[in-house]
C-alpha cells in the first residue's frame, strides 16, 4: 500500500472542491493540498448547471430581499445566521470568478447581466449564457493550474476516511487506473464530493453523483441533516431526465398541459401573466418544490401528456424567436435538438420533474466544520444550512464558491496547528478496507450491481417521490432492507486491477443504500409536509412548525441503519409565515392558499 | 492498405497505436485534405512551363518556336488543364478556409475584398508581361 | 429492436493488442452508443470506459465510432443502420478497452498557461462588451473530451504537437480583453510544437461536438504568431 503525506485533502474536484483547494492555497502556499477526485475534475456534475449564480447586484436590490427569499424559499427550514452569510458574501465570490476569467453573460455597457430566477423576487441571476456551471468549473479548474501547491489526484476513489479519535487523519483510496490502494494522511480534510441524486430512477444527475461522501461521513458517525429534502427539478427530459434550465422560464418560457392550458395558475401561482412578460414570484417562476407539485397534481387529474410512455407537460419557448433563443438558450436547443428531436423555436419541448439536488447533506456549522475534528464538508454533499426544505435556483452555485472558499480557509488554518497523525495509528483501520476490498472478489455472483442499483432507484422513486405517504415510505423502507442484505452477499466479478469499474461501482452502491436509507427514514419520521417534502398521510398535509420547525438528523447506529434525531433552527430574524407566491406575495399576508397546504 | 496498424508494445501496459503510412486513405476528410495539398504538384509543372517559356523568350527565335510546339503537345496540354482545375479547387478551399483565420473582420467583406485583389494583381501581371512581349 | 455492435475490447493484463468483441443491444429511436455501451457493461462488467453526464457537456464519453471521433452520448444508433464498430480515441495510448491516457492531453493545456494573467486587483467586475466577448466566447466553449486530437493528423504523427484544444484554450484567453498574458503563451505557441505544426486539415473542426472550432482558433493563432515575429524582428 503506498503511503503518502500532504497537509489538506480535498475530495472531490467539481465547483466546491476546486474553490476549497483554491482558498486554501491562497490562504497558505507552503500547505500542500491533494486533490482528489473519481473523475478528471472537468468531468464533476458542476459542469450539468445551466441557468446560473445569485447575488445582490442591481441597486434596486438588497441583501435583505435575497436573505427573505431564500429563508422563505426554504420554508423556514435554512439557518438564518448561514443565510446571511451567504448573501452577503455571494457577490464578491462571483466578481472573484469574474476577475479569473469566467465569461459571464453582459449588458451593451459591458457590466454584467442578471437574469430572472424562480422563487427570486428580483433579478440577481449571473449566468453564461446557458452553461454557467460549465464555465464555473473550467475556470475554477484553470485557474487552480496556477497554483503549485495543489496536487491533482486524478481518477482516485475514497474508499474510507481515516478517523483517530475523532479527528480525521487522512483517506484511504483506490487508484482506478492501478487498483492500488493509497493512503494519505493529511491534518484536515475537505469532502465536496457532491449529492446523491442517482439513488432516484429518474434525476439529471451524471452517473457519477451517488452519494460517495455523504456516506463516507455517515459510516463515520457524522449525522446527516434533513436528508428527506430531495428536490425535483420540474423541467427534465422524459425518460433520460437531462436538466432543462429553469432560465427557459425566466426568459420567458412558459408551461402548458395537454390541452395547451397554463395550469400552474390552478396552484396558486397566479393570476396567469402575460405571455413574454414573466412575473419574479409568478406562475413559471415559482419555486422549484411548487411547480413539481402542480405535475403531480395534472398528473392525477389525466392532464398531462404522453411523450414514448412517460408523462409530460410541455415548455413553450416558441415566442421567444430562434435569435434570442440562439443567443440566451444556444445549450438548451443543442439538448432538445439531439435528445427529443425537437427544434425549440417552432415546437413546445416535452418535460417532467426529475430528481435535480439534495437538499439534505453531511451536517456543518457555518464553517463547513462537522463534528469530526479537521472534517469540512461544502458543496451538495454538505448541509451547512443554506437550503433547508426547498433550494431556489441559482443559490446553490453561489453557495459553493462562498462556501468553498471558507472551508478552504478554515482547513488551511487547522492544517497550520494540526499535527500528521502517526502511520500507526491509521494502519489497522487500512489494513482492514484492504481485507474488505480482497474479500470482495469473487468469480461468479448470481446477482449483480445493476440489478439492485435498479431497484434500489425504483424503490425511492415510488417510496419517496414528490409526495409521499406512510404506506409508500414504509414499503421502500422494507425494500432498502432486503437490498442491503442482497449487497452483503454481492460479489465483484471483475477480477482485474486495472480501471475496474464493476468495483468502483459496486461501493457507490453501498454508498448509496446508506444514503437511501437516511433519506427514507428522514422522510418517514417528518410526519408533516413542506417544501419539498410533501405527504399525503392525514393530518400531515400541512406544515407543522409546533412540532417541525426542526432540522432531522439521521446517525448511524450500531446494527447500521440510522436513528432519527431532531435539532432546532437557527432563527435570527425572519420569523415563520406562510410562504407567498403569485398574487398572494405581494398581498397581505392572509390565508395560507400557496403555502404549504396542498 | 495491407499495412495493419502495428503496436511498439513490449510489456503489459498500455497499448500505443502507431499511425500507418496510408493514414490519409482512412477517409474522405483526409483524402479530401490530401488532395488540397496535392495541387501544389501540376501547378509547380505549369510553373516550369511559364519559366522556361521566359527563358526560351530571351534566347532565340527558334528556342521559342520549340518551346511553343513543346506546349501544344497533347500530355503537355493535359497536364496544364490539370493545373488549371488544381489552381481553381485550391482557390475554393482557401476561399472556404480564408475568413476562418480572420478574427473580427465580417467574412462577407474580407472575401470580396480578397477576390477583388486577386482580379487587380493577375490584370496587372496580364497587363505587365503583355507590354512586356 | 436488436442490433448488433462490434467493440474494440484490449485487456493489457492478456491482450498484446485490440481485438473486436460482437454483442447485442436493445435500440429504440433515442438510443446512444453510451446507452448501448452501458448496455453491454450489464452483460459483462469488464467492460471499460469513461462516462457521465450523458448530455454532451462533461466531455467524458468521446470513443471512435465507426473511426470517426465522437461523444458517446451525443451519437445514436438509428443514424447507423449498418454496422457500428465503437473503438478507443485514436492517436492516444489504449488504457483499457475503451479508456484512454489523457495525460498528454492534460499536460499540453497546462502548457499554455491556459488562466486569466491580469495583476490589476479590484472588488468590481471588469467591463467587458458583448462584442469583446463575442472575440472569444465560442472558444470558451471546449469541454476537453479531446475528440479534436483523435482527428488530428498532426497530433498523431507527432504527441509533442499542443494540439487543437490546447491552443484554442491559448487563443481564448490570448483574445479575451482582461488578460495580459499574451507574452507568456506566444513562445509556446511559436515554439516547434506549437501553431505551425498545423497544417490545416480542418477535420478538428468537424468532429467538434460544441462547434467550437479550433482549427479556426489555431489559425487565428497563427496570425498572431506571425505578427509576433514580426514585431520581435523590429525590437532587436
Amino acid at each position: 500500500m503506498q503511503q503518502l503525506q500532504q497537509d489538506i485533502i480535498v475530495v472531490g474536484g467539481g465547483g466546491a472542491g476546486l474553490r476549497a483547494a483554491i482558498a486554501a492555497a491562497e490562504a497558505n502556499p507552503k500547505l500542500q493540498v491533494a486533490l482528489l477526485s473519481k473523475v478528471y475534475p472537468m468531468r464533476s456534475h458542476t459542469v450539468a448547471a445551466e441557468g446560473g449564480a445569485a447575488a445582490v447586484t442591481l441597486t434596486e436590490d438588497s441583501l435583505a430581499a435575497h436573505f427573505q427569499d431564500t429563508v422563505s424559499g426554504s420554508d423556514w427550514l435554512a439557518e438564518q445566521d448561514v443565510a446571511a452569510y451567504f448573501v452577503k458574501h455571494a457577490y464578491q465570490e462571483l466578481v472573484q470568478l469574474e476577475r479569473w476569467g469566467c465569461p459571464w453573460s453582459r449588458k451593451a455597457d459591458g457590466s454584467v447581466q442578471v437574469r430572472r430566477f424562480g422563487g427570486m423576487k428580483t433579478e440577481r441571476t449571473w449566468f453564461a449564457a446557458d452553461r454557467t456551471g460549465f464555465h464555473i468549473l473550467h475556470t475554477l479548474f484553470q485557474t487552480s493550474l496556477r497554483y503549485p501547491s495543489i496536487h491533482r489526484f486524478d481518477e482516485y476513489f475514497v474508499l474510507d476516511l481515516l478517523v483517530v479519535e475523532q479527528r480525521i487523519a487522512g483517506v484511504l483510496a483506490i487508484q482506478f487506473s492501478t487498483g492500488q490502494l493509497v493512503q494519505i494522511r493529511a491534518k484536515a480534510v475537505i469532502l465536496a464530493t457532491g449529492g446523491a441524486g442517482r439513488v432516484f430512477h429518474y434525476n439529471t444527475n451524471g452517473g457519477i453523483v451517488t452519494g460517495d461522501g455523504m456516506a463516507l461521513a455517515y459510516r463515520h458517525g457524522v449525522a446527516l441533516r434533513d436528508m428527506e429534502f430531495v428536490q425535483y427539478h420540474p423541467t427534465g427530459l422524459p425518460g433520460s431526465g437531462i436538466l432543462i434550465t429553469e432560465a427557459c422560464r425566466g426568459e420567458g418560457g412558459i408551461l402548458l398541459n395537454k390541452d395547451g392550458y397554463r395550469y400552474l395558475q390552478d396552484y396558486g401561482l397566479g393570476p396567469e401573466t402575460p405571455v413574454g412578460q414573466p412575473k419574479n414570484k409568478y406562475m413559471e417562476l415559482g419555486p422549484r418544490d411548487k411547480l413539481s407539485q402542480a405535475f403531480w397534481q395534472q398528473q392525477q387529474l389525466g392532464l398531462t401528456g404522453d411523450y414514448q410512455g412517460h408523462a409530460v407537460v410541455y415548455l413553450d419557448l416558441r415566442h421567444l424567436g430562434k435569435a434570442h433563443l440562439a443567443s440566451r438558450l444556444p445549450f438548451i436547443c443543442e439538448l432538445a435538438n439531439a435528445y427529443v428531436n425537437i427544434d425549440p423555436a417552432s415546437q413546445p419541448i416535452p418535460i417532467r420533474p426529475a430528481v435535480h439536488y439534495t437538499m439534505g447533506g453531511i451536517l456543518t456549522d457555518i464553517n463547513c466544520q462537522t463534528s469530526i475534528s479537521g472534517l469540512f464538508a461544502v458543496g451538495e454533499c454538505a448541509s451547512v444550512g443554506l437550503h433547508g426544505a426547498n433550494r431556489l435556483g441559482s443559490n446553490s452555485l453561489s453557495e459553493l464558491l462562498v462556501f468553498g472558499k471558507v472551508a478552504g480557509e478554515q482547513a488551511a488554518a487547522q492544517a497550520e496547528q494540526a499535527n500528521i497523525a502517526p502511520f500507526s495509528a491509521v494502519a489497522g483501520q487500512c489494513q482492514r478496507q484492504q481485507s474488505y476490498i480482497s474479500s470482495l472478489f469473487a468469480d461468479s455472483c448470481s446477482d449483480s450491481s445493476v440489478a439492485i442499483r435498479t431497484e434500489l432507484t425504483l424503490a425511492m422513486e415510488q417510496g419517496c417521490g414528490i409526495y409521499r405517504d406512510n404506506a409508500g415510505m414504509q414499503l421502500c423502507l422494507n425494500r432498502l432492507q432486503a437490498l442491503k442484505d442482497r449487497f452483503q452477499q454481492l460479489k465483484v466479478t471483475d477480477n482485474s486491477n486495472l480501471f475496474n469499474s464493476a468495483l468502483l461501482q459496486h461501493l457507490e452502491l453501498g454508498f448509496g443504500l446508506d444514503v437511501a436509507e437516511t433519506i427514507c427514514r428522514s422522510a418517514l419520521a417528518r410526519t408533516e409536509s413542506r417544501g419539498a417534502h410533501q405527504r399525503l398521510d392525514q393530518g400531515m398535509t400541512t406544515r407543522n412548525d409546533t412540532d417541525f420547525l426542526q432540522h432531522s438528523l439521521a446517525l448511524r447506529q450500531q446494527d447500521g441503519s440510522a436513528a432519527i434525531s431532531w435539532q432546532p433552527v437557527t432563527i435570527t430574524s425572519l420569523p415563520p409565515a406562510a410562504r407567498h407566491y403569485g398574487s398572494q406575495a405581494s398581498g397581505s399576508p392572509g390565508n395560507d392558499t400557496t403555502g404549504s397546504s396542498q | 492498405m495491407s499495412d495493419k496498424p502495428v503496436s511498439n508494445k513490449t510489456a503489459p501496459g498500455p497499448y500505443q497505436p502507431v499511425m500507418h503510412r496510408y493514414w490519409w486513405l482512412q477517409h474522405r476528410y483526409f483524402r479530401l485534405y490530401m488532395l488540397r495539398e496535392a495541387t501544389v504538384l501540376p501547378l509547380l509543372f505549369f510553373i516550369g512551363c511559364l519559366l522556361y517559356g521566359l527563358y526560351c523568350l530571351g534566347q532565340s527565335e527558334a528556342q521559342w518556336q520549340g518551346w511553343l510546339a513543346f506546349m501544344a503537345q497533347p500530355w503537355v496540354v493535359l497536364l496544364n488543364l490539370l493545373a488549371f482545375i488544381a489552381s481553381l479547387f485550391h482557390a475554393k478551399t482557401f476561399f472556404e478556409l480564408f475568413p476562418r483565420v480572420m478574427p473580427l473582420a465580417p467574412a462577407g467583406f474580407m472575401i470580396a475584398g480578397q477576390w477583388l485583389a486577386t482580379l487587380l494583381v493577375a490584370a496587372g501581371l496580364i497587363v505587365i508581361l503583355g507590354g512586356w512581349i | 429492436m436488436n442490433k448488433s455492435i462490434s467493440i474494440a475490447r484490449y485487456h493489457p493484463e492478456q491482450d498484446n493488442q485490440p481485438r473486436l468483441q460482437a454483442y447485442q443491444v436493445q435500440s429504440d429511436h433515442s438510443t446512444s452508443v453510451l446507452d448501448a455501451l452501458l448496455q453491454v457493461q450489464q452483460q459483462d462488467p469488464s467492460l471499460g470506459f469513461r462516462w457521465s453526464c450523458r448530455m454532451a457537456i462533461c466531455g467524458s464519453c468521446g470513443v471512435m465510432v465507426n473511426g470517426i471521433p465522437k461523444l458517446g452520448c451525443k451519437t445514436f444508433l438509428r443514424d447507423y443502420p449498418d454496422e457500428l464498430t465503437v473503438s478507443a480515441l485514436a492517436h492516444f495510448a489504449v488504457e483499457k478497452d475503451l479508456i484512454v491516457d489523457m495525460q498528454p492531453f492534460l499536460q499540453h493545456l497546462n502548457a499554455v498557461k491556459p488562466y486569466l494573467i491580469n495583476s490589476e486587483q479590484s472588488a468590481e467586475p471588469h467591463r467587458q462588451t458583448p462584442a469583446q466577448l463575442a472575440k472569444y466566447q465560442q472558444f470558451a466553449n471546449c469541454i476537453n473530451c479531446g475528440l479534436c486530437y483523435s482527428a488530428c493528423p498532426q497530433f498523431g504523427l507527432n504527441p509533442e504537437f499542443l494540439g487543437p484544444a490546447a491552443i484554442t484554450l491559448a487563443q481564448r484567453y490570448n483574445l479575451d480583453s482582461r488578460d495580459q498574458g499574451k507574452a507568456a503563451r506566444m513562445p509556446q505557441l511559436n515554439g516547434k510544437n506549437g501553431v505551425w505544426s498545423c497544417t490545416f486539415v480542418g477535420f478538428c473542426s468537424d468532429v467538434c461536438p460544441k462547434k467550437v472550432d479550433p482549427a479556426a482558433a489555431i489559425n487565428q493563432g497563427k496570425v498572431a504568431s506571425a505578427g509576433d515575429f514580426i514585431i520581435s524582428m523590429f525590437k532587436s
